[in-house]
């Protein structure tokens, strides 16, 4: 290796963990880099490489450069007037220990933050200068994760742009007045604008198909959700907009944590099982071809009950049952229960028979909601509808804190359970 | 009747075309206890056989070599069977049945090698280098699956000036990448001198995964569904902290366990 590390103190990195972990996105899947000498390149599944006693993988260095913030966001455990210790690395010290870091496959790559420090200019230029070394003079081909400062000129962030594979800005809140309230010094403006900006950038890029780099895994962004009064039916025609009009690959939510305390604030974290909620139906939106129209009102919930796909089927009980040898991708991909997989198992098994409820049953196709909205070669299982009701209901129920260990909260996790994504 | 045979894929072809009028074979390349009275065979690879079954196989599915290769890798222990019936159903059908996911035979091998896949993509995250002194990395493992040399190409193109050994414990055998060729050799135990920093690069390690966890949101059985507890034992941070500090998740040892 060409370089000649020091080490980052205990103690830093400590701090500058402490003050990045509650940022959630940690994927580092999208990215086709190829090595070029150096160490590392992508990997377009993303990897998960530990996970911590929270549940949560780890697959990126996440870390802060600095947490010494001139900014009071109400929620933020940063916040100028919170009394924790402050730190700032340099770019060395986080270079050198992505590159060991990374040697060891502990980590596939950088999720790099900040703190707003001394201005939103001088902190963008410090992120800037800790990925183009890396870059460049460590040669690293692994990926980079950048988070964009509100208020840093574009100048800054589309150099950024060219060494990182994602960047993202973070929306923080639902609503521009709950932004008002909670981080006054941010405004929505600063946060939808340059994620507008990047994405034109980016169509520039490849339309003059220079050589390089531009973001490969584009952008991501998230809310916390809980912290503020918006509804679930909002926050997911928020995240719909996002997807469709400015192409974001992800958008993440994170259950409020009540790291400071403020009036403003409630005082009790989010539920775990709001959060479930919102990532299933975002799922929906991303590759169950729903729209958040069909799955709420603007200022609807998401029903603590049922999940969902399991909601909009019974709302629309005259569209099942449907026939599995029959039904179109679309439609299988409708039936509660039944996921892209295993749509896509019936879909191949079906050329070669006709499929019944045993072989469905050893497919691992799970039935205990599939059966009430489908049929098998003509038989049907399932129980009538207020049965099927009550059914659901209660097999939720039960099934929740299960469900609520088992399912996961990124596509990270998703992807080490399926081996996929 | 009962096939022995040494698991070579060779010696898989011939058990194959000796037991393919037989109605109820049992494979086995392992340990099987015999039933008194039961008939059994040693099969002995032929080569020249095997070869042209080999050929009549790819006939029918072009790709259903690599089948086999993953099935055998297999840490299940009746992976023997699961290829033989896949096997005579390709037969049977004459063309490739991997879709065919009615058929008990083609779920059965379609399980079989998504487990092997699936660890293979595991362990391109959960595989830990130590950093030796002569500057080549090594990395103890212990796979369900035969697999250390399928993780070498990963590897190797992310780290490509970097020789490394990556040593199946279980198994007795490492895939070594000198910095230019991949190979399998038998190693048994490894003497390895680390890198002067090796345990303060580890120490780091540690404490960045104690900081990033989030306490007041513990699942600690979400963790161990995605990590499985028998994968921790070459992993520096799942290592109990020697300072006292607080459990890792690991379950305890049943005899501590209390009522």
């Amino acid at each position: 290796m060409c370089y000649n590390g020091g080490m980052i103190d205990e103690k830093t990195l400590t701090i500058l963990t402490e003050s990045a972990k509650y940022d959630v996105s940690c994927s580092s899947s999208g990215s086709g880099r190829k090595n070029e000498g150096g160490i590392g390149n992508g990997y377009a599944s993303g990897c998960c490489h530990s996970f911590t006693p929270d549940g949560r993988c780890i697959s990126l260095l996440k870390i802060l450069l600095s947490n010494d913030c001139i900014y009071n966001c109400k929620y933020c455990l940063n916040r100028r007037d919170n009394d924790i210790p402050r730190a700032t690395a340099t770019a060395d010290d986080i270079c050198g220990l992505v590159m060991d870091f990374y040697k060891r496959n502990y980590i596939e790559g950088l999720f790099l933050s900040s703190a707003v420090h001394i201005s939103p200019n001088f902190t963008m230029e410090q992120l800037y200068l800790v990925v183009k070394k890396l870059r460049t003079e460590y040669n690293f081909h692994g990926y980079i994760h950048v988070k964009g400062i509100p208020h840093a000129d574009m100048e800054i962030v589309n150099k950024t742009a060219l060494f990182a594979d994602r960047m993202s800005f973070n929306i923080e809140l639902p609503s521009e007045q709950s932004l008002k309230l909670l981080a006054p010094q941010k405004d929505r403006e600063s946060l939808l604008i340059p994620m507008s900006k990047l994405q034109r950038e980016k169509e520039i890029f490849k339309a003059e198909k220079k050589k390089g780099h531009f973001l490969p895994a584009g952008q991501t962004t998230q809310m916390i959700v809980g912290a503020s009064p918006e509804k679930d039916g909002m926050i997911l025609r928020l995240s719909e907009g996002l997807y469709r009009k400015k192409g974001l690959k992800r958008v993440y939510y994170s259950s409020y944590v009540p790291v400071v305390h403020d009036t403003l604030l409630p005082e009790v974290a989010g539920g775990a099982l709001r959060e479930h909620r919102l990532y299933q139906a975002d799922w929906l939106l991303r590759f169950y071809g729903f729209d958040a129209e069909e799955l709420l009102p603007a200022d609807g919930d998401l029903s603590p009950d049922y999940d969902p796909k399991c909601a909009w089927a019974l709302a629309h009980m005259d569209l099942f049952p449907v026939e599995v040898n029959r039904a179109p991708l679309e439609m299988l991909l409708r039936v509660p229960g039944i996921g892209a997989r295993g749509a896509q198992k019936i879909l191949n098994a079906r050329k070669y028979t006709k499929l019944t409820f045993e072989h469905l049953k050893k497919m691992r196709i799970v039935l205990k909601r599939a059966r009430h909205f489908i049929t098998a070669n003509g038989k049907f299982y399932g129980a009538n509808e207020t049965a099927v009701r009550g059914l659901l209901a209660a097999a939720e129920t039960q099934a929740n804190a299960e469900q609520l260990s088992l399912f996961s909260m990124n596509e990270t996790a998703l992807s080490a359970l399926t081996g996929e994504l | 009747m009962i096939y022995f045979y040494d698991g070579t894929k060779e010696a898989f072809l011939t058990a194959l075309a000796l037991s393919f009028h037989d109605g109820e074979p049992f494979l086995t390349s392992g340990n099987k206890q015999l039933v008194l009275g039961q008939e059994s065979v040693f099969v002995r690879t032929d080569v020249e056989r095997a070869k042209k079954i080999e050929a009549r196989l790819l006939s029918f599915d072009k790709d259903c070599m690599g089948d086999l290769d993953t099935i055998l890798r297999s840490g299940e222990p009746n992976k023997d069977n699961i290829a033989l019936a896949y096997f005579r159903l390709i037969a049977e059908k004459k063309r490739p049945v991997r879709m065919m996911l009615s058929e008990d035979a083609a779920l059965a091998a379609d399980e079989c090698m998504r487990r092997v896949g699936f660890e293979i993509h595991r362990f391109h995250g959960f595989v830990r280098f130590l950093a030796t002194a002569s500057g080549a990395l090594y990395a103890p493992v212990s796979p369900d699956n035969d697999i250390c040399d399928l993780l070498v190409p990963h590897f190797r193109a992310r780290m490509p000036k970097i020789p490394f050994v990556i040593h199946d414990v279980k198994r007795k055998k490492a895939a070594v990448y000198d910095g230019e060729n991949t190979f399998l050799a038998p190693l048994g135990e490894a003497e390895v001198v680390l890198a002067a920093d090796e345990m303060q690069w580890q120490n780091l390690w540690k404490k960045y995964y104690n900081s990033v966890n989030i306490p007041s949101r513990e699942r600690l059985k979400q963790m161990r569904g995605y990590m499985p507890v028998r994968y921790w034992k070459f992993m520096p941070e799942k290592q109990r902290p020697d300072d006292g500090e607080e459990d890792q998740g690991a379950p305890s040892p049943p005899s501590k366990r209390r009522k």
